[in-house]
């Protein structure tokens, strides 16, 4: 596997506006950070704070207004697979291919051939727990295994980040914490940087190294908490608590802000 | 695909009008400048004074023609709808009945076409006969569609609350399986008069269909076109006239 | 399931039983009962009534297939030139639908002024009727793509180009399929009224003809010959449709 040290991501003074039939809606606004590499991120914040969007530029998918976003010193200008590779809430996977056929989707892309292809998909629906389900059509699958697919169709081009908006977020609690497990697993072995996006603060303590929690629209980074608990991480212990007082703390008025915006 | 914001209605309906207008400007330009055969292809100019020629005549005989395709509607909604009815709601007569339905549909009316005019001889008879045959089969494979589809949950509910077999069916039933028949309705009205407009092409009858061969064959291209138009227009008059009428009455959906 | 098909089967008894026995007391030049028309059909397979019949119908097969060819062609073209650029369905659309509202055979006349009676005209009517269910086909194909997966196909890198063979294509098959079977019926209905309507060969020339000498039975024969081709290609068409649609599964 590729060495992932060139793997730093650089957001500095990154605004956005989406532009509706009304009026303009500030996204965000000067929103920096820095992600290291190998870095298990997680970004934190209200609904509609900004941070699908903030994730889809550093992925290439938006350009933001002002500011720029760096890749191992590279300006994002468009997505680049062989950089980034990112995972949504809703899955798309596309229906009309096998499970397999869709974990090879990227690498078809990149023009690698077919038996090579196929091997490296095979390869990598077994990790995730999907050996036997190569031929089964999407509308066959579960929610989870759904997911999973399109965390293997990611991880199949190899790429030093992975860029994850939500991704658990349409599963049910127990699927979900099991997936955060069985990431972690992944993330372990594969050493990748990570830049995960949730409004699960649980999700953020168990899974992430570092948290960063950004404010209601228009979303600025609000504070940063580093996550020095031992793993695998538990819940219930004294240090985890504190976290979680202070990252409620951090939101809970965004939270409010947002829930009263949305008015 | 994502369309992002849609286009308003007043710039669209402006886009449209330019585009129809542009249209028609290049056509007067082709004709003028001798591209295209006056004989076969009249400038729009040529086409809009051949309304004052046969604007009168042509109003007359559509009238004629839309006299017979009222009657033939009014016939084919009436057995399409109570067909629709009983065929979606008994289940077994749409086991049974269903295949013979998609392949009447299926079957070029034309065909027997030539033997109603020998059944029915030459006169207005044919033509309604004709049209009913056309605009019963949508009527009845919507109608019939749409009771089939129906939300079975309601009708549930309503059986709980003690409702009798008579006011399930206007109250429930009947709102339901509104949007199918106004569908129904409004594919009929298209295909009576296509039928119509058929008899009286193919059997010489008086009408709007004999005055458009009428005039083909005599090679008058103005007024084919401008005839031509003028069933166009009211053909797309009626048509949209239902909609809104579809809309307002569905507009809970 | 058994108790349907022979409930069909006694309704298709009941409707020839009654046909045979409502026609052979009547006039036999107006009807024709069932013992009288398939010694009728006979004949005409047979080539004894109609010696050209094979030219007659291989006419017809080409009008159909030439105007199929040409429908798909211009339905195909206009509908990703008006479905694929943002806004330009929206626009275009509407017109045309409305257009869908006006009854075909209007336009017969104009069409037999331009191109006479010969099989160009039966060809331009079958290309009109056929490629109206391809183009909204696509249309409304394209306008149920689920957007996401194209941000999805992006994300990896895809191109427009890429995202329209890998996304778009793939996605409208099933409806489209639908349209070119729809097109394939109404380009042979086109066909045949024009044929019926007036021209010198072809199957629906035969038709008219054999009404036109009072051969009843003729008639009949050949008006159920045609119809048995109608739902014969309208089936293979179904299987078509249904065999490509098991090869690009899921997308159901």
């Amino acid at each position: 596997m590729r060495p992932v040290t060139d793997a730093h991501i650089e957001v500095r003074a990154v605004a956005k506006q989406w532009l509706t039939r009304d009026h303009p809606v500030p996204a965000l606004e000067a929103v920096s950070l820095d992600v290291a590499p190998q870095e298990f991120l997680t970004v934190l914040g209200p609904s509609g704070c900004g941070k699908s969007t903030l994730l889809s530029i550093i992925g290439g998918l938006a350009s933001p207004d002002t500011g720029e976003v760096r890749i191992a010193g590279r300006a994002v200008t468009g997505p680049d697979p062989r950089q980034m590779a990112m995972v949504f809430q809703d899955p798309g996977l596309f229906p009309w291919r096998t499970a397999l056929e869709n974990v090879e989707f990227g690498l078809e892309l990149q023009g690698v051939s077919a038996s090579s292809r196929r091997e490296r998909a095979r390869a990598l629906l077994e990790p995730v727990g999907l050996r036997g389900f190569e031929n089964r059509y999407p509308r066959e699958l579960s929610g989870g295994m759904k997911q999973r697919v399109a965390i293997a169709r990611a991880l199949a081009l190899d790429a030093p980040i992975l860029l994850m908006d939500e991704p658990f977020g349409a599963l049910d609690e127990q699927t979900r914490l099991l997936m955060g497990e069985w990431l972690l697993g992944i993330w372990a072995r594969t050493r990748k940087t990570v830049v995960f996006v949730t409004h699960s603060l649980q999700e953020a303590i168990l899974l992430s190294q570092r948290i960063v929690v950004m404010t209601a629209r228009p979303g600025r980074i609000k504070a940063s908490f580093e996550v020095a608990l031992a793993t695998p991480r538990d819940l219930d212990a004294p240090a985890a608590a504190t976290l979680r007082h202070a990252l409620w703390d951090a939101i809970r008025d965004e939270s409010r802000r947002a829930l009263d915006g949305d008015r | 695909m994502d369309r992002g914001r849609r286009v308003s209605p007043g710039r669209r309906r402006l886009l449209q009008a330019v585009s129809i207008g542009v249209l028609v400007a290049a056509w007067e330009l082709a004709a003028r400048a001798g591209w295209v055969d006056p004989l076969f292809v009249p400038a729009p100019s040529a086409v809009a004074g051949a309304f004052r020629v046969i604007g009168p005549e042509a109003a007359g005989v559509l009238g004629e023609t839309l006299g017979k395709t009222l009657v033939a509607y009014a016939l084919a909604v009436a057995l399409g709808v109570g067909a629709g009815l009983l065929i979606g709601g008994v289940r077994y007569l749409h086991d049974v009945l269903n295949p013979f339905l998609v392949a009447l549909y299926a079957m070029p009316k034309i065909l027997i076409l030539p033997w109603i005019l020998l059944a029915f001889g030459l006169a207005a008879t044919p033509a309604v006969v004709y049209g009913v045959l056309q605009g019963f089969f949508p009527i009845c494979l919507l109608v019939a569609g749409g009771v089939r589809d129906i939300d079975r949950t309601p009708l549930l509910v309503a059986r709980s609350m003690g409702a009798t077999s008579w006011q399930l069916y206007c109250k429930v039933v009947l709102p339901a399986v509104l949007p199918a028949v106004l569908a129904g309705m409004r594919l009929g009205i298209v295909f009576c008069l296509l039928g119509v407009l058929v008899v009286e092409m193919f059997g010489g009858i008086r009408g709007m269909g004999f005055l458009l061969v009428s005039l083909a064959n005599a090679f008058r291209a103005p007024e084919l076109f401008a005839a031509t138009a003028l069933v166009s227009v009211l053909s797309v008059g009626v048509v949209l006239g239902l909609e809104r009428l579809n809309r307002r009455l569905g507009h809970w959906r | 399931m058994r108790r349907i098909v022979l409930a069909r089967i006694a309704v298709l008894a009941g409707l020839l039983g009654g046909w045979e026995l409502w026609a052979s007391r009547r006039d036999p030049l107006l009807y024709v009962p069932p013992s009288r028309v398939w010694p009728a059909l006979g004949r005409v397979l047979g080539l004894d009534a109609y010696p050209t019949l094979v030219t007659h119908f291989g006419v017809t097969a080409l009008e159909v297939i030439v105007a199929y060819v040409l429908a798909v062609g211009l339905g195909l073209a206009l509908g990703f030139a008006l479905g694929l650029p943002r806004h330009v369905g929206e626009i275009y659309e509407p017109i045309l639908s409305a257009l869908y509202a006006i009854p075909s055979v209007v336009w017969y006349p104009s069409l037999m002024l331009f191109f006479g009676l010969g099989p160009a005209s039966k060809i331009a009517f079958g290309v009109l009727l056929g490629f109206f269910p391809v183009v909204l086909a696509v249309l409304a194909g394209i306008r149920s793509v689920d957007p996401h997966l194209l941000t999805v196909a992006r994300g990896f890198g895809a191109g427009p180009g890429t995202c329209f063979v890998k996304v778009v294509l793939p996605a409208i098959t099933a409806t489209l399929l639908a349209g070119l079977r729809a097109g394939l019926a109404l380009c042979v209905v086109g066909v045949l009224v024009g044929e019926i309507l007036g021209a010198r060969r072809g199957l629906g020339y035969l038709i008219n003809y054999a009404y036109g000498l009072f051969r009843t039975a003729d008639y009949v024969a050949l008006a159920l010959l045609a119809l048995v081709l109608v739902l014969v290609i309208d089936g293979a068409a179904a299987w078509a449709e249904g065999r490509a649609r098991r090869w690009t599964e899921g997308a159901a």
